[in-house]
């Protein structure tokens, strides 16, 4: 225990040592060692401890005094003010604000003594008298601590005064400019009128400006030509292009599952509705709700449900033997991360598994964050384009015009209806549903879930030729037939109630065996007389997509082939798009009743062989949800009203909604005979329903979250209710919280990271690098801002502007530090290798993307058309196949322009990414991705040297260049040099090229075989042959893929 | 003194601009990639020097300067190769003790799946006596320089993570590969070759796909590269059709001396690099076929590791990762995806260790030869092994992530090492555990990086390869 006295004496020499070494540092003393503090400015009063005071302590201090109690020695904390200020171990306050000499913090740092100087020496760390002096300077102004500054609302900054006031065109630039100043810098000059087309082209649309738009952009001298240009360009459907590739990469697009699969799936509904919203400018915060949680809107249209595609981007494992609920954990651990990274701009998965050190998501609110997300269904549903969508209006038009005819036609319509319904409105055969066994015999891989109803459901891998058993696990007393209920899941494809991308089944046979309760091994087949159906289409051939490559012709239609013995026929239910996604049932009547005296166990053999030969791709045709029952009747037959109109007649008639009145109504109208030509005229009608698209979706369902230990799904330990960690803005005040809220909340005005998150990333894209670099963290872990304040006042500007892109865009590309040329000196790349400090333009390699639709554009074979299902450009087809791939992939190359088109249409498959974008680092979308690496490697080089879509490029811009570059190689090479980088060349580049040209000419005159073999072309091959060497250098210039 | 002046001359660009950034303008080459290292590291490093794939010391001095990873994907069954459990015959056919399975999740099989005999006899080999069966006679020659790892297990009975865990310590996506962190944190020595370099042999590419050899965080020169064995051995390696060598170096030439002009206009290190990219690519055009060309080798070499020059092959590959490792490259990992016998165990293994086991030997024997062996780490395992319980009728064995066999060899491993003891049914591994965060571990050890301290930040935490776990297997070690 350390006695009075010797505090005492430890306090006086501390004093006298703190006296000493302020007085050494007021004096200015300067040395070798501490040559840079000398030269320090003053210090920025008052002291801010988020700007100034943080750093020094997180670095020097936190290590042993954080909060990391394990690692905490003499139960010093100096990460809060309560701990800094409590006794510690020694019975002394660290800090006493407003009183440095009585702070024992400064003694440890400024004393000689090494048993007592902090931070010991044998961390490695030592505190500058700079350090000290800032330490001292806030202890007397009273130790403010400050929230991290990125959990603080932003607030509007003042705009900093600067002495170079004609520089200065917006508030970027007076922030820019304080901090160039303070550093003795000086912005660099503008960049001429052809660098600034080009740059705001790459930067807006993605897409080098055309010699026409250069000249026009030259010729303009308006004072406001820029800002013309600027509105062209925000006005272009390109730019949603260019800028929703961005988010893209941060919602992890792909077209296909991922894992080892990697199936082909359908979100480029997701991808258009990107491109689009950034075209019509929606609002961020928007943008975001409708991401999260567009359903959850009122009524919500096609495209705000589409939008929840956000969610649905994670990857789906169904490689055989999985369980489901692992990966649709997984998948919600992913959904997470996409959220943290993309709109908080926060680290949350170190949470999924525990609280931890830094951060302060605690693992509680990560889960508590994740119910909101839990409690839904993976589905997907049908999209149809606006023209699609008019037609089905039509339809859903024409139709009820029809019936209005028919009852115009026959007043006494509704007391005919009741006197039908009273037919149709049988109690039927008594039903007992069968629960039975899940995957105890089936090893398939495919995995089934029983639900409360008695209804199975298969999900994970996807079997495509197999034969499913399940044995009932009660006896039932006696049976004579079986009946086969197969209904609608929000988890299945379109909603069932099969697995096939349609959400349709081919059921190929089926079979039913009994054994006595008693003697459970004496299984024997029951053999089916009669198969009745709610619905029996017409023999149909299969599509192609299940082609089993064994010849055979196969078929699906009416029930009675799934009775027939053969497997080239197979019960189905497709009655065609609009309609087909509906439950159904078949009745399958035994021999003879079948009854034993301890009564009958029942198993059925669901025999699906209707799918295609390669179980690795989107072939199965099997069953989704179904449900087993059994009766005695001997006489049962299928229900043949409709499930809808059934349950429509349950109700009372003037109880009935419009929508159950109209499912009676149909079905009554079917049965009158002389309706028949407007039945026929109706369902032709329906024949002409657009089969649209498909799209994964989010649907809300009810499901209680468990906090899960270190993130295993199989050990849940206690419920949590949906919420949001405290350190963030506070939730609305209800009392249940929705996914809604959830959306709304992360787009409030006082949320702190969103704004600024969005904003760091927008300038990320400008000029290379965020004025945080860590763009998927604005933690406490992440970089201070270079530019905290500047940072601010863009996410204010952009909150309180209607948190509007194209607003935001105006503003920066505004800026003069926008337009600064990006030329810089040797000392200033020495100073300042990143350009942290602004004092040039950004000269910035583009995204992979736009590196691909650069060299397209300027072969003039970019195909511009917008949106649509991805394409297959040329790729090396051994990719898709084993062993490059795990299982044989569909890679149909695109035909005509198609295989032109920009690189965004691209269809991704995760697993097999494109190959010239993932040279370029295109991120394939495993997870999300808000900083791209960018990389300079030699496989880059030899994309663009010898890809044949590059080499495509130089060819079209050698018969460009002869047809319209003018007539004499210099000309010629002028305009294939603007193509490419928009500026004119030098003399001396001139005279590089006019030197391969000549170098060229000779060699090809010499051999018209090779000309023919790498110009392509018919005639005059040897002149094409040497402008195709001349457009593939320019094609391969650093410049031409730069943004300079 | 202007700094472009050392640009002129018409030198060897690598070198003039390498030279120039290192000593007069303090600019390193591959700077984007540096500013990412830079912004990934909080604290702010100097901008020192750095081409990302300069040769770079480890922490320690290492006992291996490169690997070459034989991954067996799919699940190699260690009952059928190197664990032999005589009590497993004879219980065949008898369900396991059920405390045993208590909690036990499998992929395919049911609970009442009952034991299944190995397939194959045992005998002990080499000075060493380790156990290895019959199905792998060139291994079994070998015995003497292998570490065979017994006690290995893993998180995750499913294909695709568990690839994933073994090649990036994760069963999450997006964390870097092993090859990856051993570039970050090495670098590579070859010039005109990737220094990570990945094949696939097997009948399908392995289930995690191109994550199994990904960058993750990491800046993206670090991924693995596809090579393969037919063909362009990289993507675009060849010229297009009509461009000869002649065009090419013209075309060179001139891309050469159009960024040199544009650097010395802009001052921007990256076209440096890019010129270097250029000069890099064009020389890997001429030597990567070279490289590729195992008809070059003599006889007895093709014969040891049983190659048929124009056929590709596993045995192919592993001559041509000699090579490869020969010219500098430091990290080959060849996945040869043919090892998931939920049927047809006893044919397929047999095909398959035809198919391996001779290369495999003739790796080790080959580098031994050539002095290699000791600075080159070979590991061969798969991303778990299969279960004691049959898979259908009486062939097949299902998903097991509890116990399996892997092995490691050279690099300063100690051979003639057995490590692992598994229960009398090879369910569990009850002494001398090895998960793979252990494996990592040892085999940074070997690189000579502790596996605490090779880290990445992002996202705010220090990320390693062992993520918090991981223990250095100081017994397969020659010196501990």
């Amino acid at each position: 225990m350390t006695s009075n006295r010797a505090v005492a004496t430890r306090l006086t020499r501390l004093r006298s040592r703190v006296r000493a070494f302020v007085a050494f540092l007021i004096a200015g003393f300067c040395g070798a060692a501490v040559a840079d503090d000398a030269a320090a400015p003053p210090l920025e009063r008052p002291i801010r401890f988020n700007r100034d005071v943080r750093a020094i302590l997180a670095e020097k201090c936190l290590a042993c005094h954080g909060p990391d109690e394990a690692k905490r020695k003499a139960k010093l904390r100096l990460d809060t003010f309560e701990g800094a200020t409590a006794p510690a171990a020694t019975g002394d306050p660290a800090i006493v604000p407003g009183d440095p000499d009585e702070s024992g913090l400064i003694w440890r740092i400024t004393t000689d003594d090494p048993e007592d100087r902090m931070p010991p020496a044998k961390t490695g760390k030592s505190i500058t008298p700079r350090e000290a002096e800032i330490l001292q300077a806030w202890i007397e102004e009273g130790a403010e601590y400050q929230n991290h500054w990125a959990f603080i609302p932003p607030e509007r900054p003042t705009t900093p005064k600067v002495s170079r006031a004609d520089w200065v065109n917006d508030p970027i630039d007076a922030f820019v400019l304080r901090k160039l100043e303070a550093e003795g810098l000086q912005p660099s000059p503008e960049a001429d009128k052809t660098t600034l087309i080009r740059r705001l082209s790459l930067d807006l649309i993605g897409l080098p400006p055309s010699i026409a738009e250069v000249d026009a952009f030259l010729a303009d001298d308006r004072a406001d030509a820029y800002d013309r240009l600027v509105d062209r360009l925000l006005e272009s459907p390109h730019y949603g292009e260019r800028w929703g590739r961005i988010w893209l990469d941060a919602a992890r697009y792909a077209d296909s599952d991922g894992y080892e699969k990697d199936k082909p799936r359908f979100v480029y509904f997701y991808r258009d509705w990107v491109v689009r919203a950034f075209n019509h400018d929606l609002p961020y915060d928007r943008f975001i709700v409708e991401q999260i949680a567009g359903d959850l809107l009122p009524n919500p249209d096609q495209d705000q449900l589409v939008a929840t595609g956000f969610l649905r981007n994670s990857m789906i494992n169904e490689e055989g033997g999985i369980d489901p609920e692992q990966f649709r954990v997984e998948a919600l651990f992913d959904r997470m991360d996409a959220i943290g990274k993309a709109v908080l701009g926060l680290t949350t998965s170190c949470a999924q598994c525990h609280t931890h050190k830094f951060d302060p998501i605690e693992q509680v609110d990560y889960y508590r964050m994740l119910a909101f997300l839990n409690d839904t269904d993976e589905a997907a549903i049908a999209v149809y384009t606006p023209e699609e969508q008019a037609r089905r209006e039509e339809i859903v038009r024409e139709t009820a015009a029809i019936e209005e005819g028919l009852r115009r036609d026959a007043p006494d319509w509704a007391q005919r209806q009741r006197a039908w319904e009273e037919t149709v409105d049988k109690p039927g055969p008594e039903w007992t549903v069968v629960r039975t066994d899940v995957d105890a015999n089936n090893g398939t891989g495919q995995k089934h879930v029983m639900l409360e109803d008695g209804s199975l459901v298969a999900s994970g891998y996807a079997p495509t030729i197999h034969i499913d058993t399940f044995t009932g696990l009660e006896p039932v007393p006696s049976v004579a037939a079986v009946r086969l209920e197969t209904l609608n899941d929000p988890s299945l494809p379109l909603n069932g109630p099969g697995r096939s991308t349609k959400g349709l089944f081919a059921l190929t046979e089926f079979h039913v065996e009994v054994a006595p309760a008693d003697k459970p091994n004496e299984w024997r087949e029951a053999k089916i007389v009669r198969a009745t159906a709610d619905v029996n289409p017409p023999e149909t051939p299969l599509e192609p997509i299940f082609d089993d490559r064994s010849g055979r012709k196969r078929v699906t239609g009416p029930i009675d082939f799934a009775t027939d013995g053969k497997i080239e026929t197979a019960w189905g239910i497709d009655v065609g798009q609009g309609r087909r996604n509906v439950p159904h049932q078949a009745v399958f009547v035994l021999e003879k009743p079948v009854s034993f005296p301890a009564g009958v166990r029942i198993r059925f053999k669901l025999d699906q062989r209707h799918g295609g030969w390669n179980s690795d791709d989107n072939q199965n045709n099997n069953l989704g949800r179904f449900r087993l029952s059994a009766t005695a009747d001997p006489d049962a037959t299928a229900d043949p009203i409709p499930a809808a109109a059934r349950a429509a007649l349950a109700v009372a008639p003037e109880a009935r909604s419009p929508e159950q009145a109209a499912a009676v109504f149909a079905s009554f109208r079917e049965s009158v005979p002389e309706w028949r030509e407007a039945n026929d005229r109706i369902e032709a009608l329906w024949k002409t329903h657009p089969e649209g698209a498909s799209q994964l979706v989010l649907r809300d369902r009810e499901r209680e979250t468990h906090l899960l230990p270190r993130g295993d799904y199989l050990h849940p330990a206690q419920v949590v209710e949906p919420g949001v960690p405290t350190f963030l803005n506070p939730p609305p005040d209800t009392s249940t919280l929705t996914r809604l809220d959830f959306a709304r909340w992360m787009v409030d005005r006082q949320a702190p990271t969103t704004a600024r998150a969005i904003v760091n990333r927008v300038w990320q894209a400008y000029f290379g690098i965020g004025l945080t670099s860590t763009s998927e963290d604005l933690g406490t872990q992440g970089e201070p801002p270079s530019h905290p304040e500047l940072l601010d006042w863009l996410a204010v500007e952009f909150m309180d502007g209607g948190w509007s892109f194209k607003r935001l865009h105006r503003l920066i590309v505004g800026s003069n530090t926008y337009k600064q040329a990006s030329k810089a000196s040797p000392e200033l790349t020495a100073r300042d290798p990143y350009n942290r400090l602004l004092a040039r333009g950004a000269r910035v390699r583009a995204d992979a993307e736009i590196v691909r639709d650069i060299v397209l554009d300027a072969g003039g074979l970019l195909d511009p058309s917008i949106g649509g299902p991805s394409v297959n450009p040329p790729a090396p087809m051994f990719l898709f196949q084993p062993p490059a791939s795990y299982g044989p992939k569909s890679w149909p190359e695109s035909t005509g322009s198609a295989k032109y088109r920009r690189a965004l249409y691209t269809f991704r498959f995760r697993s097999i990414p494109y190959p010239v974008l993932q040279a370029f680092d295109a991120p394939n979308g495993d997870f999300s991705c808000v900083r791209r690496s960018r990389s300079n490697t030699p496989l880059q080089a030899l994309a663009l040297l010898n890809e044949p879509v590059a080499m495509d490029a130089a060819r079209s811009l050698a018969a460009l260049t002869l047809a319209e570059g003018g007539s004499n190689d210099e000309d010629r090479i002028t305009y294939a040099f603007r193509r490419c980088l928009a500026r004119r060349p030098t003399d001396s580049e001139r005279r590089v090229l006019t030197n391969l040209l000549h170098k060229q000419s000779a060699r090809f005159a010499a051999d018209a075989e090779g000309a023919a073999k790498l110009s392509g072309a018919a005639a005059n091959p040897a002149e094409h042959a040497r402008w195709t060497v001349l457009s593939r250098v320019l094609l391969n210039l650093d410049e031409t893929i730069t943004k300079e | 003194m202007n700094c472009q002046d050392h640009l002129l001359g018409g030198r060897n660009p690598l070198d003039v601009s390498r030279r120039w950034f290192l000593g007069q303008c303090g600019v390193g080459l591959g700077a984007m990639a540096l500013r990412e290292l830079i912004a990934a590291d909080a604290q702010g490093a100097s901008p020192a020097v750095v081409d990302p794939m300069a040769p770079k010391k480890p922490h320690f001095a290492p006992t291996a300067k490169r690997v070459i990873f034989l991954f067996m994907a799919g699940g190699p069954s260690h009952l059928e190769m190197f664990d032999d459990k005589p009590q497993l015959a004879k219980y065949n056919g008898s369900l396991p003790p059920a405390e045993l399975l208590k909690g036990y999740r499998s992929a395919f099989i049911n609970p009442d799946a009952t034991l299944l005999g190995p397939k194959f006899k045992f005998a002990r080999h080499g000075q060493c006596g380790t156990e290895v069966s019959e199905l792998l006679p060139h291994t079994a020659g070998v015995v003497d320089e292998i570490a065979v790892v017994k006690g290995m297990c893993t998180d995750s009975f499913n294909h695709a993570p568990g690839q994933l865990m073994m090649s990036t310590g994760s069963m999450i996506f997006g964390r870097p590969s092993l090859g990856a962190w051993t570039c970050y944190g090495l670098g590579s020595e070859a010039n005109d070759l990737p220094g990570f370099i990945v094949f696939s042999t097997g009948s399908k590419g392995p289930s995690g796909g191109n994550s199994n050899w990904g960058s993750g965080f990491l800046p993206t020169v670090y991924q693995g590269v596809k090579f393969r064995t037919g063909g362009d051995p990289v993507l675009y390696l060849s010229n297009p059709e009509g461009v000869d060598q002649a065009v090419q170096r013209d075309s060179l030439d001139a891309i050469h001396a159009l960024d040199q002009e544009r650097l010395d206009a802009m001052g921007d290190p990256e076209i440096a690099t890019r010129i270097n990219s250029y000069e890099t690519a064009y020389r890997m055009q001429m030597s990567a076929p070279d490289v590729m060309d195992v008809a070059r080798e003599p006889q007895h070499i093709l014969d040891l590791y049983g190659v048929e020059p124009g056929k590709g092959s596993f045995a192919g590959t592993c001559l041509l990762a000699r090579r490869l490792l020969e010219r500098g490259v430091r990290f080959v990992e060849i996945f040869h995806e043919a090892w998931d016998q939920h049927g047809n165990l006893t044919a397929d293994l047999k095909k398959n260790c035809a198919a391996t086991d001779r290369a495999c030997a003739a790796l080790i024997l080959d580098l031994k030869q050539r002095g290699m062996l000791d600075d080159t780490l070979v590991v061969w395992g798969g991303e778990f092994g299969r279960t004691p319980m049959v898979q259908g009728g009486s062939d097949g064995r299902d998903h097991h992530p509890n116990a399996f066999t892997m092995w490691l060899a050279g690099g300063g491993i100690k051979g003639g090492t057995s490590y692992g003891v598994t229960d009398d049914l090879g369910f569990s591994v009850v002494d001398e555990k090895v998960h793979v965060h252990d494996l990592n571990a040892t085999i940074l050890h070997a690189l000579g990086f502790d596996h605490e301290k090779l880290t990445y930040r992002f996202q705010g935490r220090d990320f390693r390869l062992t993520d918090v776990h991981g223990r250095v297997v100081k017994e397969l070690l020659a010196r501990a």
